[in-house]
């Protein structure tokens, strides 16, 4: 079964030309135009996959992806002209999974698209614990004290990576490279937008966190800091 | 926390007392006493001109007071005394004459008869009923061997004959007219001034004695003395008067120039909003309304240079953010056709390789010119970390070499073992390095370029060497100009920007460090980076010379390219002598005869 992409971006030259790349590589893509219309687009086609620039006539990609994420844990992956402004950060903090700077090559696109929509692997019934959060690998579940959190499918990856391994100090790059396929080194600020956006979900006070740990000048560690 | 900071303030001057010797020498503490007051006063003469006016004034206004009083008391005495001496001679005259005939014209011939007749007749002298005080002396002219006098010495009030000088003695005895004389009156602790007057007078029987007059002139003393007293106070009161007008009068002109001096200092600083007070019409408001006419001129001719080059500099990102999108569909495009060339004739299949590289080079120079305009706006950010300066250099080659190779360059680094460690911004350094080494592969005419990495105390140096066609001295100072081009009819062959070197330059300016350049026509360049090795550091001179001693000799030098893939190799790489003899290169094996023709006939 083909993945289906939606490309929200008003540059109708670049989203037809992404929608070449992109069925060139196996997929099927549907557009929208605007920001206004994105929710509804993305309603009606219910993609595997969202990607949206940053910068939309009506509603802008950040109040899009908010829209999205309150509905859905559909990957986002942000298009942005503007790779070194906070507009980066903004929009991973609105809940998107990854961004592209512009101008990318066709090859770098497809990598993230891939990256994002990876096969989550068959697991074998594994229940992993860290802290007070217990972990359902297979069932895709994760629950803190009885209840169940909801999490988008990166950060899930991102907190399964870590809770393999509690004993194990992942830097940025290597969590860059074992959750987003990075295989260059990338923006570090990635890592940290979801980190805190993970442990926003999964600690009892984000302030004080105990279930991913920061070691300083290092990364971070799943487990309390024994 | 400020709580902190003043307990913090309050603790500091007492240790700092503490540890001030109990004791100082004190001549060291009298020349300080001295010194202070002094350096103080010659600062403040530098400094202020009111000082300098109040101070001069008061200086010339006493001397010329001190010079006015002198005078007048002078005058003023003499007057007083000549005033008072008329009085006196006229008065003394009438009283010794009257005397004097009475006595002469006495004939009494005994002894108490005598003695009666003188005391009647100098009663009658003291008691003149005179405005002054006067008194009188009568001392017997000696006489040798003769002591038979019917009248001793007789002196009135408290005087005795000793008051008589010698020598206006002498000529009252030898002359028969009227002397006088100033003399001092009284005891050593209250002298007064006095006129003493005499004259012979004959007192039978027959005898010769010098009759005197004594005045006293403290009456006239303390009316000068409270002249002068009366004149002192209204020349302090004068200097005082005249000192705060001199003091006003500067103020006053003083003010608006400090004022002036004050606003044009904070608008130089930044401030342009700053502007004089004005008040009035005359010269100075005149000054203040110029001057502040001038810095609205000013304010507005900055603002609007301001706005213009903000303008421009939003333009500039503006556009290379505009075009980003359409170049990234264009590139997708071409990548698309690029990736399908195969299937095209040959000259599509060209076309579709021109057009893709030239679409990469447009990015890169769409990349360079957002970097520029970065730089322009001033929000370029600097990222010191912690790095070894080998490890950049060596990622540098990394890159390189594959271009080194297709020149058929090769490259050769050499590095203190121990590594090199400073604060800066990797990516920054990284790309500084790799502009120049791509420069240097560019420009080298397929000989070898060499890298060397040096540091010491405060800074760290890296300078690339190639020795292919070198630049004038005013191609030098050109090279980190955007867009300069040393040879226009050079073909740019790797498809640079024309911006690298600007932007190197940028990046290390944002660094506080020096990027420089030598170079010499046919004989190749040398590009040194110098950067502090952390923040606080400064850089006084740098690792490495610039300028090689040796210069011609080594452009046909051959030597192993460093192998990329391991360690720093200890054989097949060619060491350079990094000391103050410079850059030899001691392998004889790698030593090629160099081709005088083949090289001119390249460089050309």
């Amino acid at each position: 079964m083909k993945a289906r992409i939606l490309v929200v971006d008003d540059d109708e030259a670049l989203s037809e030309m992404i929608g070449i790349v992109l069925q060139n590589d196996g997929f099927d893509a549907s557009f929208c135009y605007d920001g206004s219309g994105a929710l509804e687009a993305f309603r009606e086609s219910n993609p595997d996959l969202v990607l949206l620039d940053l910068m939309l006539p009506g509603i802008d990609g950040i109040e899009v992806c908010k829209q999205i994420r309150a509905e859905s844990d559909v990957p986002v992956v942000m298009l942005t002209a503007k790779s070194d402004t906070a507009d980066v950060v903004r929009g991973l903090e609105s809940g998107a999974d990854d961004y592209v700077p512009k101008p990318f090559k066709p090859a770098e696109l497809v990598a993230r698209v891939r990256a994002r929509l990876r096969p989550n692997e068959t697991h074998a019934a594994e229940t992993l614990t860290v802290g007070d959060v217990s972990i359902d690998v297979a069932g895709h579940r994760v629950t803190r004290a009885d209840k169940q959190v909801s999490l988008t499918p990166l950060e899930f990856d991102l907190l399964v990576t870590m809770a393999r391994k509690p004993w194990q100090v992942f830097s940025r790059e290597q969590l860059l490279e074992a959750v987003w396929g990075y295989r260059h080194a990338a923006d570090t600020r990635l890592v940290n937008v979801h980190v805190q956006r993970l442990r926003s979900k999964i600690e009892v006070d984000p302030e004080k966190p105990q279930v991913i740990q920061t070691i300083r000048g290092v990364g971070y560690k799943a487990g309390t800091a024994s | 926390m400020s709580e902190h900071a003043t307990t913090g303030k309050e603790i500091e001057p007492v240790d700092a007392r503490a540890q001030v010797p109990p004791v100082a020498p004190a001549f060291l503490r009298l020349q300080l006493w001295i010194r202070r007051p002094i350096e103080w006063i010659r600062q403040r003469w530098q400094r202020h001109l009111m000082y300098r006016t109040v101070i001069s004034t008061l200086l010339f206004t006493s001397l010329a007071l001190l010079a006015a009083g002198a005078f007048l008391s002078n005058q003023i005495s003499s007057a007083l005394f000549s005033e008072r001496f008329n009085q006196i001679s006229k008065e003394s005259e009438r009283g010794l004459t009257q005397a004097r005939s009475i006595l002469e014209s006495a004939s009494t011939t005994d002894r108490v008869s005598t003695q009666s007749l003188v005391n009647s007749t100098l009663a009658t002298l003291e008691g003149d009923g005179a405005t002054v005080i006067r008194d009188f002396v009568l001392k017997p002219v000696p006489v040798a061997g003769d002591e038979n006098l019917y009248v001793g010495p007789t002196a009135s009030g408290s005087l005795t004959t000793r008051v008589v000088p010698d020598d206006l003695a002498e000529s009252v005895q030898n002359n028969s007219g009227i002397f006088w004389r100033s003399i001092e009156l009284g005891v050593d602790s209250n002298r007064e001034p006095g006129i003493i007057i005499g004259t012979k007078v004959l007192i039978p029987p027959g005898r010769e004695y010098g009759l005197y007059l004594v005045y006293d002139l403290s009456s006239v003393q303390s009316t000068l003395e409270f002249i002068n007293r009366a004149m002192v106070f209204t020349g302090l009161v004068l200097l005082l008067v005249v000192g705060f007008i001199s003091w006003s009068v500067s103020r006053t002109v003083v003010r608006p120039v400090a004022d002036a001096a004050y606003v044009s200092e904070r608008i130089a600083a930044g401030d342009l909003d700053r502007r004089m007070k004005v008040a009035g019409k005359d010269e100075v408001a005149r000054l203040g309304t110029a001057f502040n006419h001038m810095a609205q001129s000013l304010q507005e001719q900055i603002t609007a240079l301001n706005n213009l080059s903000a303008m421009q500099q939003r333009f500039v990102s503006d556009v290379s953010h505009e075009l980003r999108t359409p170049l990234t569909t264009v590139r997708m495009a071409a990548e698309l056709i690029h990736d399908a060339r195969e299937n095209f004739d040959p000259l599509t299949s060209r076309s579709a390789e021109l057009m893709y590289e030239q679409i990469e080079r447009f990015q890169n120079l769409l990349n360079d010119l957002l970097e520029v305009s970065r730089f322009d706006a001033g929000v370029a950010v600097l990222d010191r970390e912690s790095t070894d300066l080998n490890v950049i250099v060596r990622k540098v080659i990394d890159i390189a070499t594959p271009v080194a190779d297709e020149y058929g360059s090769i490259i050769r680094f050499n590095a203190p073992a121990e590594g090199c460690v400073a604060e800066f911004d990797p990516r920054r350094v990284e790309r500084i390095v790799r502009n120049l080494v791509l420069n240097a592969v560019e420009h080298g005419e397929q000989n070898p370029i060499d890298i060397t990495i040096g540091q010491n105390d405060s800074s760290v140096a890296v300078t690339v060497r190639d020795y292919g066609i070198g630049m004038s001295p005013e191609a030098s100072q050109h090279v980190f100009d955007r867009f300069w081009r040393a040879d226009p009819a050079r073909a740019r062959t790797t498809g640079g920007s024309g911006l690298g070197l600007s932007i190197s330059m940028e990046d290390t300016r944002l660094h506080d460090g020096r990027l420089e350049t030598w170079g010499k026509k046919g004989v190749g360049s040398v590009f040194r980076l110098t950067l502090p090795r952390t923040k606080f550091d400064s850089i006084s001179s740098s690792p490495l010379p610039l300028e090689p001693s040796v210069t011609e000799e080594i452009v046909g030098l051959l030597g192993d390219s460093f192998p990329l893939t391991g360690e720093v190799p200890k054989i097949g790489y060619t060491p350079l002598i990094l000391d103050d003899e410079d850059i030899l290169i001691e392998d004889e094996i790698s030593l090629k005869p160099m081709d005088p023709t083949d090289s001119q006939g390249e460089s050309k």
